[in-house]
C-alpha cells in the first residue's frame, strides 16, 4: 500500500506525518507523566541502532529483549529492526534457565536487560551464552558498582551511536531502508505448555497486515490515548501497541510501575483497552466489594440504578427493541448519579474500543458493564496468526469470539480443528521445522493456513464458536466429537446451575450430563412464582425447574452442531459435596469417583427410562450416615437436540 | 587516621538507668561510608547504645562525636540538622497520613521559606515546596514504593511500612543513618529486598549506616564491620568473619556450656 513496509520505516513515516514536535508517549516517573515527542523517538531509536551496528549488529542477528513496559523497550525493538536485526521479546517473570534456553536457542548475539534483576539473572548464565556479546540496561538503578565490561548501559550505547552519527551522517536512514517488509521483525517464543516453548518467526509484513486489517473496524486516531501494560514480549503488544502507535499515531502511555497500572489507568482514560476474561471479572467483583464498603447513599444510587442500567442494557442489546421514554428518563438520572461515576472510577469514561481475550467471558460480566456503558467484545487470536476473529461494532454474541477480522480466511477442519489464512500468517518456528510443518498447509491455490490447533465450528451467522484446544474434545461412538469444557463451562454462566458433569466418551452413542442446580437463585425463582419447596431434593425434582433448567441446557445445544448436544440430563437430588470426596477442595469434579456413584442414573439416560429411584447414602457434617429415598427424573431433549434450532 | 577525621567517635560510653548498668564504657569507630552492624544478646544495650548517639538518652559518662559535634550536648531538636537520621524498632509513623506526607514531614529542617511566603505559596516558597516533592519522589522512586504512594500509611502492611520509614529517614538527606532492626518481622523475600536497599543508599548516597539486627545471616552479608555487646560491655569487634569465630561472642550468644 504505501512504502513504510517495515516498523522503522513507519517511524520515519509517523515523524513526518505527526510532526516531530507531536507528543508519541508518555511515562509516568516520579509522580509526573513525561512526555516523548515523534523527533525524541527518532532521536533515540537513530542513535540506539547506530550504536548496535557500531558493536556489529549485522542483518538477521538476533537480539533479546527483557524488560517491562518503557517507552525503552519499544525504542530498543525499533533500533534492532532499524540495524535489520529480529527482536525476541522475553517475559520479565522468566527464570535463568528460561532465559538461557531462549537466548541460545535464538542464537541472541546482544541482550538487553532492563534493570538490576534482569543483568543478574544474565550473569548467572553468563558461561552458557557465550555468543551474547554484550548486555545492555536501561535502569542503572543498583549497578552503579558493577564493574563488569560484558554489562553496558544505555547511554554509552547511544555515545557510541552519536558518534557513528556525526562520522557516517545518513547512515541509519539508509540502513532502515534497506529492510525489507518480508524481513523477520520478531520471535515470539510461545509458553508450550508442552516442551520447550517454540519461536514463532513474524515478519513486518505480518504485524503490519494485522494492524491495517484490524483498524479498518476498530479504527484508531491520532488523538486516542492506549496504555501500555501487556507484556510487551507477547504478540498483542506488539500490534495493539507498537504497530498501531507506529501506524495511526494513538499515543502511548507507559505505567509508573507494573503494579500502579490500575492508578495509572484512572489517570490516562485510554480510548483502547484489552483485558483478559479473567481481569474484567475481577473489575466486577472489585466494584462489588467497594460499593457494600461505601457509604449508604452509594450503596443506595447502585440499588437504584443497575437494574435500570441492566434493563435498558437488556433492551438495546438483546431484546432489540426500542426503549420507552420513562425508562430513558430514568436512564439519564442514572448515568449522572451512577454509570458515569463507576466509569470515572474505572478509567473507562472514553474507552470506545474494549476487548476481551484469553477465556470465555461470563455473559453477566458482559452485561454488567453494558448496564453501566461500557461494550466489551471478545477477541480470538494467536501468537501464529494474531487477530483471528473478534466482535465488530454492536455485532456482539455472547456464545461467539466474533466474525473473522478483514482479510482474515477460516476454515473449520473435518476434525473441527480451526484453520486460518491471512497475511498475517506467521513464517514458521524458527529451528523446528516438524513443528512448522505440522503448524503450516500450503493448499492447492497456494494459500498459507496455519493450524491453530482448537476446535470450534462457525454458526449460521458467520460467528466463529470456539469450543477448546482440539485435543481436550473427546469422541462417541459414532466417531463425532463433543467438548465437555465447552458444554459445562458454558451451562455453569447460567446462574441457576451449580454444577455439571458432563458424560460421554468412545462407548457412548450421545452426550448426558448430571446438573446440580444453584439452591440460592433457583429457590429464589421458585419464590417468585409462588412454587412451594422443602428440601433440595424436592426442588430439584419439580417439574417447572426442569422446564427452568431444560432451557438453559437448549440455549447451550443451539450453539452447537446435533451429535455435539446435550440429549439427557438429570437434575441431581443433592449438591456434590467436597466433603464426600465427590469435589475436589478448589470444586474440580473428582468425574471417576461420580461416574461410579451415579452409575445408575447414567445407567437410566443411556437405557431410556423416565426415572430412577436412588437411595443414596448421605454422610451428615456431625459424622452421622443416613439414607435418602427418592426418584429422580430423567430429561430428555432428543426432539428439541434435532428440530429445536429456532434460526 | 587522625581521631579529627573519623565520622563517629564514641568514647567511653557508660549509661545507667538506676541500679541497672546498661552501657559500660562503650568505645568504637565508624568510618565515613563504613556500614556497622552493632549486635548482642537481648537486653546487651544495642538500642540505648543507638539513643545515645542521636542524643536521646544522655550518657552518664564518656562522649559521642559526629564530624567534630559533640552529639552527647547538643539538645534532641538540633541533632537532625547534624544529618543523623534514624529509624525505629517498632515503626513511627504518622499513621493517619500519606506515605507521601509521611516523607514530606522529613523535610522540614530543610525548609527555608518564611511563614509569609508560606502563607501566599509564591516565589521562593512555591520553588522550595517543588524542590522537595523532586527529592521524596527521587526517594520513592528508589525504595519501590510508586504504589502506595498516597496511601494511608495506617492502611499498610508492617514490610512497607518498614520501607516508608527508611525512606522518611532518607528523605532528611543524612549522612548518618542510625537503622534499629529494619527487618524485624519480616518475611524472607522483605528481608532480602531491605538488604538491597540498605546496600543501595550505601552504594549511591555513601550515607555511613549503623545498624542493629538480629538477622546474623544477613548482618554477615551487609556489614564491614561487627561490634557485639553482652549486658553492656562491648565483648568484641572486627569483620563479620573474626567475630563469627570468636570465641566470646559465641560464649554470649549460646551460653557458657557451649
Amino acid at each position: 500500500m504505501d512504502t513504510a513496509d517495515t516498523l522503522p520505516k513507519c517511524l520515519i513515516a509517523a515523524c513526518q506525518k505527526f510532526g516531530k514536535q507531536r507528543v508519541a508517549m508518555r511515562q509516568k516517573d516520579r509522580g509526573l507523566w513525561r512526555e516523548f515527542t515523534w523527533g525524541g523517538s527518532y532521536e533515540q531509536v537513530q542513535q540506539l541502532a547506530l550504536g548496535l551496528m557500531s558493536l556489529g549488529l549485522k542483518r538477521g542477528e538476533k537480539v533479546c529483549i527483557i524488560g517491562d513496559n518503557d517507552p525503552q523497550y519499544f525504542w530498543v525493538q525499533l533500533a534492532v529492526q532499524a540495524g535489520g536485526g529480529v527482536a525476541v521479546g522475553i517475559f520479565t517473570d522468566s527464570t535463568p534457565p528460561e532465559i538461557e534456553y531462549i537466548v541460545q536457542h535464538s542464537d541472541a548475539v546482544f541482550v538487553f536487560a532492563k534493570d538490576q534483576e534482569q543483568c543478574d539473572k544474565l550473569l548467572a548464565i553468563r558461561a552458557n551464552v557465550p555468543a551474547v556479546r554484550r548486555v545492555i540496561y536501561w535502569d542503572a538503578k543498583g549497578l552503579w558498582n558493577y564493574s563488569d565490561a560484558w554489562l553496558m548501559s544505555f547511554k554509552s550505547l547511544q555515545t557510541l551511536g552519536q558518534q557513528a552519527n556525526s562520522e557516517q551522517p545518513g547512515l541509519f536512514e539508509k540502513t532502515v531502508a534497506e529492510g525489507r517488509a518480508d524481513d523477520l521483525a520478531i520471535f515470539c517464543y510461545t509458553s508450550g505448555t508442552t516442551g520447550q516453548p517454540k519461536g514463532a518467526m513474524i515478519s513486518h509484513h505480518n504485524l503490519l497486515a494485522a494492524c491495517d486489517h484490524t483498524v479498518q473496524i476498530d479504527p484508531r486516531f491520532e488523538t486516542d490515548e492506549y496504555l501500555s501494560f501487556l507484556p510487551p514480549a507477547w504478540i498483542t503488544e506488539n500490534v495493539l501497541g507498537l504497530a498501531f502507535h507506529l501506524r495511526t499515531g494513538m499515543v502511548v502511555n507507559f505505567p509508573e510501575a507494573p503494579e500502579t497500572v490500575q492508578e495509572n489507568l484512572r489517570e490516562i482514560t485510554p480510548h483502547a483497552l484489552l483485558f483478559s476474561a479473567r481481569l474484567w471479572e475481577n473489575l466486577v467483583a472489585l466494584v462489588q466489594v467497594r460499593i457494600t464498603e461505601s457509604s449508604w447513599i452509594n450503596r443506595m444510587l447502585y440499588r437504584l440504578f443497575m437494574p435500570v442500567g441492566h434493563k435498558v442494557a437488556g433492551l438495546r442489546f438483546e431484546a432489540r427493541r426500542p426503549v420507552s421514554l420513562i425508562w430513558r428518563v430514568l436512564h439519564a438520572l442514572g448515568e449522572v448519579a451512577l454509570f458515569q461515576p463507576l466509569r470515572d472510577k474505572l478509567g473507562l469514561t472514553r474507552v470506545r474500543s474494549a476487548y476481551s481475550s484469553g477465556a470465555a467471558l461470563d455473559p453477566d460480566v458482559i452485561r454488567f458493564f453494558r448496564a453501566i456503558g461500557v461494550s466489551i467484545k471478545q477477541l480470538y487470536g494467536s501468537t501464529e496468526a494474531e487477530v483471528h476473529t473478534l466482535h465488530i461494532g454492536d455485532d456482539v454474541k455472547f456464545e461467539t469470539v466474533g466474525v473473522p477480522a478483514p482479510g482474515m480466511s477460516i476454515k473449520i477442519a473435518d476434525d473441527s480443528e480451526i484453520w486460518v489464512s491471512a497475511a498475517s500468517v506467521f513464517h514458521g518456528y524458527y529451528k523446528n521445522p516438524e513443528a512448522t510443518a505440522s503448524a503450516l498447509v500450503t493448499d492447492a491455490e497456494g494459500r498459507r493456513w496455519f493450524r491453530t490447533g482448537d476446535a470450534g465450528h462457525l454458526d449460521s451467522d458467520g460467528h466463529l464458536i470456539y469450543l477448546d484446544r482440539l485435543k481436550e474434545l473427546l469422541e462417541l461412538a459414532g466417531g463425532q466429537k463433543y467438548s465437555p469444557q465447552y458444554l459445562e463451562g458454558r451451562l455453569k454462566f447460567s446462574p441457576y446451575v451449580r454444577d455439571v458433569m458432563t458424560i460421554g466418551g468412545a462407548d457412548r452413542a450421545f452426550v448426558v450430563a448430571l446438573i446440580n442446580i444453584d439452591f440460592g437463585n433457583v429457590g429464589r425463582w421458585a419464590e417468585k412464582r409462588g412454587l412451594a419447596y422443602t428440601t433440595f431434593a424436592d426442588l430439584s425434582q419439580k417439574p417447572e425447574v426442569y422446564e427452568l433448567i431444560r432451557k438453559e441446557v437448549e440455549q447451550v445445544n443451539r450453539t452447537l452442531p446435533a451429535a455435539a448436544r446435550i440429549r439427557k440430563f438429570v437434575l441431581l437430588h443433592k449438591e456434590f459435596d467436597a466433603d464426600e470426596g465427590e469435589l475436589t477442595r478448589t470444586r474440580k469434579l473428582r468425574r471417576n469417583l461420580l461416574s461410579d456413584r451415579y452409575r445408575e442414573m447414567i445407567t437410566a439416560m443411556y437405557g431410556g427410562k423416565d426415572a430412577v429411584q436412588v437411595r443414596a447414602l448421605v454422610k451428615y457434617r456431625d459424622g452421622r450416615e443416613g439414607i435418602m429415598e427418592t426418584s429422580v427424573r430423567v430429561a430428555a431433549l432428543e426432539s428439541a437436540a434435532v428440530e429445536g434450532d429456532r434460526r | 587516621m587522625p581521631e579529627t577525621h573519623r565520622h563517629l567517635l564514641v568514647r567511653n560510653v557508660s549509661l545507667s538507668f538506676g541500679g541497672l548498668q546498661a552501657l559500660s564504657d562503650v568505645s568504637f569507630d565508624v568510618n565515613p561510608g563504613e556500614i556497622v552492624a552493632i549486635i548482642g544478646p537481648n537486653g546487651a544495650g544495642k538500642t540505648s547504645l543507638l539513643n545515645c548517639i542521636n542524643g536521646f538518652y544522655r550518657p552518664d559518662k564518656g562522649s559521642i562525636t559526629f564530624e567534630g559535634h559533640e552529639v552527647t550536648r547538643t539538645p534532641p531538636h538540633q541533632i537532625a540538622s547534624l544529618s543523623i537520621a534514624r529509624t525505629f524498632q517498632n515503626t513511627a509513623l504518622y499513621t493517619g497520613l500519606s506515605v507521601l506526607d509521611n516523607l514530606l514531614s522529613a523535610r522540614h529542617i530543610h525548609m527555608r521559606a518564611n511563614f509569609l511566603q508560606c502563607l501566599l505559596y509564591w516565589g521562593a516558597a512555591h520553588r522550595e515546596d517543588m524542590a522537595h516533592r523532586a527529592v521524596v519522589e527521587e526517594i520513592i522512586d528508589f525504595l519501590e514504593i510508586e504504589h502506595i504512594r498516597k496511601a494511608i500509611v495506617g492502611a499498610l502492611p508492617h514490610g512497607l511500612r518498614k520501607r516508608v520509614e527508611l525512606g522518611r529517614a532518607l528523605a532528611m538527606e543524612p549522612r548518618l543513618l542510625l537503622l534499629d532492626e529494619p527487618m524485624t518481622g519480616m518475611n524472607q523475600e522483605e528481608k532480602e529486598d531491605m538488604a538491597r536497599f540498605i546496600l543501595d543508599v550505601h552504594e549511591q548516597r555513601n550515607t555511613t549506616l549503623v545498624l542493629i539486627e538480629h538477622d546474623m545471616g544477613l548482618v554477615m552479608d551487609i556489614a564491614q564491620r561487627v561490634v557485639v555487646l553482652d549486658f553492656g560491655v562491648k565483648i568484641a569487634e572486627g569483620i563479620p568473619d573474626e567475630i563469627r569465630h570468636n570465641d566470646d561472642v559465641i560464649k554470649a550468644y549460646l551460653g557458657e556450656a557451649a
